[in-house]
């Protein structure tokens, strides 16, 4: 069977694994935008903490992620939950470290204005120095999804959704017929996927980014 | 914002006498501010009472401790000691975020938000005050008209495609925004060119004769102290006050050595250009018209720094003096000039201005 034969008879069972690939990426994505935003905003004034949130969220990328998944079943079991889970840690670092640095770039004398003016502290941090470090904390995000459909590929070890099943499970057979086909298959599709979402992010910086923030 | 009824306190006689409208009263009582870990206090028990409507300069060398007393108005540093009073009211009682929502405040950074457009700039205190979406819409394109920007070019745009000067006129309109009795102003024109600058002087001091806030305007720059102070506070190290007076008294009677370093050696001439033809004529009469000023005239508003220098630029010693109509009341000469300066320039004296 040629490859693209192989495409065309396993055409639905390809886009089902797509879904998921994209499925968990983005639930994961959401999650570490919400941890990795907060725990910035929560630490950027202070060199200390921000110094330990950075540190543990780049200590959390040094583990092995085929590691790091085995350590999650006996707490978290096999399927989603541990695969969201690590994926999350994984993503943190860009996220927290672009926040961090965007807050931080933020124009003393715009946060003086904003003081001055009446704003309390949440206030300028919602109304302006948020909307303000918003492009560079996107662009953490992107970073960290270019990771996560890497390694959630990995995930199929703890029976986890998407591609990882149908790579590995070519590469187990290889030699076997359709086994490079499936192998192949898996990983353009994991490619496919993350290109057509790095592009759909372009457009998403551009949508949520102020005029006034365009150079 | 209520009016004052104190307007009465120690007003500035002569050109800038208008009623105070806007305004509200200032009192600073025995202000310090002490950083721990440093021997001298920053500002020493500094006291000032500032009249409603009035502009006071706070004029002094970088680190003297001017921008500290002033940003102790609104609580941007909290004074560890003394009091300021706003209209009799204590502002170390009041909620700092409300009170500074009352207090317009503009530095030299300007500090506009690059995300947000001129009308969003300048209608957020008006937006966190509650104010309608059509108040709010209509006292944008009122302020832009007020500080000289076409209401419908500039609205929409963001602070990255208006010039610095442009910027900075936006910074007042934001600062005027919630039209606040009092305003803070912190080297607003500083980071601007010189030409730029002076235009800006000139646009704004009109603007405050207009509205006469209390405003509280630190500089170092003297003439622009001269040029827009109803009166100034030359400061010392620790913000302590070596003379508060009206521009005219500093220049003709500087309290010491200190002040007279500032004022520098043109004394006399700087006068001059605080001076009006009108003002002089309070104590000086004119001579007869004669018919040998080559043409020269100088009007009521103009400055007696303009006529000396129309009449030394065209080489004559006399120019004609008009009124309103053009009409030529008579002439002024060097000699009624220096009877002017004899009369007026005595220490304790009657203000020439």
């Amino acid at each position: 069977m040629s490859f693209a034969e192989y495409l065309e008879f396993n055409w639905d069972d390809l886009l089902t694994m797509a879904a998921e690939h994209l499925a968990v990426v983005v639930v994961a994505l959401a999650l570490a935008v919400l941890i990795g935003v907060s725990v910035g905003m929560l630490t950027w004034q202070s060199p200390r903490w921000s110094g330990v949130a950075l540190a543990a969220s780049g200590g959390l990328l040094t583990i092995p992620s085929l590691a790091l998944l085995a350590l999650l079943i006996p707490v978290l079991g096999l399927g989603w939950v541990p695969s969201v889970t690590a994926l999350v840690l994984y993503s943190l670092l860009p996220i927290v470290r672009n926040t961090v640095a965007g807050l931080r770039a933020v124009d003393p004398a715009i946060l003086e204005a904003a003081d001055g003016m009446g704003l309390s502290r949440t206030g300028a941090m919602w109304r302006v120095q948020l909307p303000m470090a918003w492009p560079v904390i996107i662009t953490g995000i992107r970073v960290s999804a270019q990771l996560l459909f890497a390694i959630a590929t990995i995930a199929a070890y703890v029976a986890g959704p998407g591609f990882g099943h149908e790579i590995f499970a070519g590469l187990a057979r290889l030699g076997a017929a359709n086994a490079l086909n499936q192998a192949i298959a898996g990983t353009l599709g994991v490619v496919a996927l993350a290109l057509v979402f790095d592009a759909a992010f372009i457009v998403i910086r551009r949508l949520t980014t102020s005029r006034g923030l365009r150079v | 914002m209520s009016e004052s009824s104190s307007t009465v306190v120690s007003r500035p006689a002569g050109r800038r006498s208008a009623p105070a409208e806007g305004g509200a009263r200032i009192e600073l009582v025995a202000l310090t501010k002490r950083y721990p870990g440093q021997s001298e206090p920053a500002v020493d028990d500094v006291s000032m009472d500032i009249a409603a409507g009035e502009l006071v300069m706070l004029l002094g060398p970088s680190g003297c401790g001017k921008t500290t007393t002033m940003k102790m108005i609104n609580r941007l540093i909290e004074p560890t000691s003394g009091h300021v009073l706003i209209n009799g009211e204590d502002v170390l009682r009041l909620d700092p975020a409300e009170l500074r929502r009352r207090i317009g405040y503009v530095i030299q950074q300007i500090g506009l938000f690059p995300h947000l457009t001129i009308a969003e700039n300048i209608g957020l205190v008006p937006r966190l005050l509650g104010w309608k979406a059509v108040t709010i819409a209509a006292r944008v394109d009122e302020l832009l008209e007020l500080v000289g920007l076409d209401p419908s070019a500039y609205r929409g745009r963001y602070p990255r495609q208006l010039s610095g000067g442009q910027q900075q006129r936006v910074g007042v309109a934001r600062a005027l925004a919630a039209d606040p009795p009092v305003m803070l102003m912190d080297e607003p024109f500083g980071a601007t060119d010189p030409i730029t600058r002076e235009h800006l002087q000139t646009e704004f001091h009109k603007l405050q004769r207009e509205l006469r806030k209390t405003i509280v305007f630190v500089t170092h720059d003297f003439d622009e102290a001269l040029r827009l102070g109803d009166r100034i506070a030359v400061l010392r190290e620790r913000s302590v006050i070596a003379q508060f007076d009206t521009p005219e008294r500093i220049l003709s009677a500087p309290a010491d050595e200190y002040v007279a370093g500032f004022v520098g050696s043109a004394a006399a001439i700087r006068r001059s250009g605080l001076t009006t033809v009108d003002d002089a004529l309070r104590h000086i009469a004119l001579a007869p018209p004669g018919d040998d000023s080559g043409g020269l005239s100088v009007s009521g508003e103009d400055t007696v720094r303009d006529a000396i220098d129309a009449m030394l630029r065209n080489g004559r010693d006399r120019i004609h003096v008009t009124d309103r109509d053009g009409a030529v009341l008579g002439s002024l000469d060097f000699t009624r000039i220096c009877e002017l300066w004899a009369r007026a320039g005595q220490p304790g004296g009657r203000d020439v201005g």
